[in-house]
């Protein structure tokens, strides 16, 4: 059977009292009635949600939902040196917006930033929990350069810096690491950049299973090229970048592929066995059963209980592959 | 047109009571009736103050919305609202959803825009959330084409323009933020407004903000509008450039206040963005007004960054010897 993951974030409210305990942390926060220490103990109490609506889905491998994550570029960066967190911007096309890293001076990591995270929700969870960091080339492209000058010099600063967090996964034991490089469906020609710097994290990473997720686009134009880069599994994302189907139907590929059938960008539910026949097709192409179907981004765009549904989509396409229940 | 001419771009906060007064209603605490009561005494109250600072072209201040977005999609058929997505930091909103063929039952702002019109002799803006926008800000489980469904929101929405015109909008504002999302939906853009404001008599405006205007500049001058609102307090002295190389055909309002900082702007400092302004634009052509909406402040931050300007362009019209 092929198996299951996600690609990153999770809705971290839903529309009951009980789904919107961060919320009101925070609210409590910014009013100066609760302390950091209170929204952490909220952060958590999310994260093991999250980690439970996918284990009750079936998931195979999991996230931890980047409920503490402010935005998936400023989380990290701005815990490096010589970066700054600056004014809100436009995140891609999905109508939610990040804080723009301002990049002041050399880029250099300094402690772990995502490890503790990490581990809470490990220990938190029976099934194997994916590792998550927002890609060199991503975060130099979405940041404000005031340094560099130069995107491939700061991208590669980046990639030294992740490299240390990849490296803490290692140690920590960290089965499955994931790099998003979102910007590749935006800015193919960044296609060597992102070699070169996945390089630098890939010699890191020891056995963990090492995943280049690419999304919000289609990758149809570089497909090929992407399966030479260094890392286990290449993700795609078919809904949004439904135009990659052209290429992967044509080529196939010998690398395992994170399949993004479910999309993760509308409410409208798929019907499990129309997506399990699409993938059925790939059978003699791509190796299945060491391949995942996934959805197509972080689910944190759509409501929680939408999220919840497509999980169970997801889980049940994944089963109608396998020729299952 | 005045020189320098003041106006708002769409929203501003709601005042404590009302705040209270939406959540209560959500909780099936308050009636509806009770609700709009509250509606429309803040909306009066923002009305007397922007004619008490000396504003020349006013807004409702959207005391009745929501998000947007999902105050059109309340009032559509053939929509529903989602449950909370997240927008950034803290803040979350229920996103439209596009459930069937769409359709306006009947006017969806036009009863707001003659409350306040009949409140005020200085002119209301009518303001519509354009149909680029609604497509791309709703999840869309009908159409499954963006062109398509972007079409079938500026059809109703030019609806939507007629009426309020026939209520008496002199100034029909489109709102677009998501404008700049996606370069290669420009001509769609174009299109979509273009059905919107088709044969208006009204002066039209699209407002736009947090895009990258060095990508869709080109496009600038093809929207079919008479004014574009762009904020500008936050952009580059390139993009000054580039107006000055390539200049703008229509009218602009050019933001001079943040809206996302708590920070009130002191007078020189507004003054020092209306004079850069001024450098290229012509004062005729030239209106001054906050980047967005102004409803993430608190009411005292949005009432003192208001009086701010007011007093700025004053400054500066006297300087200059403008009537």
């Amino acid at each position: 059977m092929v198996r299951t993951t996600v690609v990153g974030s999770y809705p971290r409210i839903g529309d009951s009292h009980g789904e919107q305990v961060l919320r009101r942390a925070i609210a409590r926060f910014d009013q100066g009635r609760a302390t950091e220490a209170d929204v952490r103990d909220a952060e958590r109490e999310v994260t093991r949600a999250v980690l439970r609506e996918q284990a009750d889905a079936g998931v195979g491998v999991v996230t931890d939902g980047q409920v503490a994550w402010y935005d998936s570029q400023s989380h990290i960066a701005g815990r490096l040196d010589g970066v700054e967190v600056g004014g809100l911007l436009r995140y891609f096309d999905t109508n939610t917006y990040y804080r723009q890293p301002t990049v002041t001076g050399p880029v250099r990591w300094k402690a772990p930033v995502l490890l503790e995270e990490w581990q809470y929700a490990q220990d938190a969870s029976r099934a194997p929990v994916k590792a998550v960091l927002t890609g060199p080339v991503t975060l130099a492209r979405l940041a404000l350069d005031r340094h560099y000058g130069k995107l491939r010099a700061l991208a590669v600063d980046f990639a030294q810096a992740l490299a240390e967090e990849v490296a803490g996964f290692r140690s920590a034991g960290a089965r499955h690491i994931q790099v998003d490089e979102p910007v590749l469906t935006r800015h193919p020609e960044d296609l060597s950049l992102v070699a070169e710097t996945l390089d630098a994290l890939a010699i890191r990473k020891g056995p963990a299973e090492l995943t280049l997720a690419t999304y919000f686009g289609d990758v149809a134009g570089i497909y090929r090229n992407l399966l030479e880069l260094p890392a286990d599994v290449v993700g795609l994302d078919l809904a949004q970048g439904a135009k990659t189907w052209g290429p992967l139907s044509k080529h196939g590929s010998e690398k395992p592929l994170a399949l993004g059938i479910v999309d993760a960008r509308n409410t409208r539910l798929e019907d499990p066995k129309a997506l399990a026949a699409r993938v059925s097709a790939l059978r003699d192409s791509v190796d299945l059963e060491r391949s995942y179907l996934s959805p197509s981004n972080g689910l944190e765009f759509l409501p929680r209980d939408t999220a919840r549904r497509k999980l169970s989509v997801l889980v049940a396409a994944a089963r109608a592959v396998g020729g299952g229940p | 047109m005045t020189a320098l001419e003041t106006t708002s771009v769409g929203s501003l906060p709601k005042p404590d009571y009302l705040v209270r007064a939406r959540a209560q209603t959500a909780r099936g605490k308050m009636k509806a009736a009770a609700l709009r009561r509250l509606e429309q005494r803040a909306t009066a109250e923002w009305l007397a103050f922007q004619e008490e600072i000396g504003i020349d072209v006013l807004v409702d201040g959207e005391q009745y919305r929501g998000d947007m977005a999902t105050y059109f999609a309340e009032n559509l058929d053939g929509m529903e609202v989602s449950g909370l997505v997240r927008s950034y930091g803290n803040r979350y909103y229920k996103k439209p959803i596009i459930t069937g063929e769409l359709r306006r039952a009947g006017p969806i702002s036009v009863g707001w825009f003659k409350f306040a019109q009949g409140r005020t002799r200085k002119p209301v803006k009518g303001m519509i959330t354009g149909p680029y926008t609604m497509m791309d800000w709703s999840f869309d489980e009908h159409y499954g084409s963006r062109e398509e469904a972007a079409l079938a929101f500026a059809a109703l929405l030019h609806q939507e323009a007629r009426d309020l015109e026939a209520a008496g909008a002199k100034v029909i504002q489109v709102d677009e933020p998501a404008l700049a999302t996606r370069a290669d939906e420009l001509p769609l853009v174009v299109k979509a407004v273009g059905i919107v404001t088709k044969g208006l008599d009204a002066k039209t405006v699209l407002h736009t903000c947090y895009g990258n205007y060095e990508e869709i500049y080109g496009y600038f001058n093809r929207l079919p509008v008479d004014q574009l609102d762009l904020e500008m307090s936050n952009s580059s002295l390139d993009l000054m450039e580039r107006f000055r190389r390539d200049p703008l055909k229509k009218e602009i309002a050019f933001g001079v206040l943040d809206v996302h900082s708590h920070v009130v702007e002191t007078r020189a400092q507004v003054a020092e963005r209306i004079e850069r302004a001024l450098a290229i634009f012509d004062p005729q052509k030239l209106v001054i007004d906050p980047d967005c909406g102004l409803k993430t402040r608190t009411v005292d931050e949005a009432k003192a960054k208001l009086e701010v300007m007011v007093q700025a362009v004053r400054v500066v019209r006297e300087e200059h010897g403008f009537a």
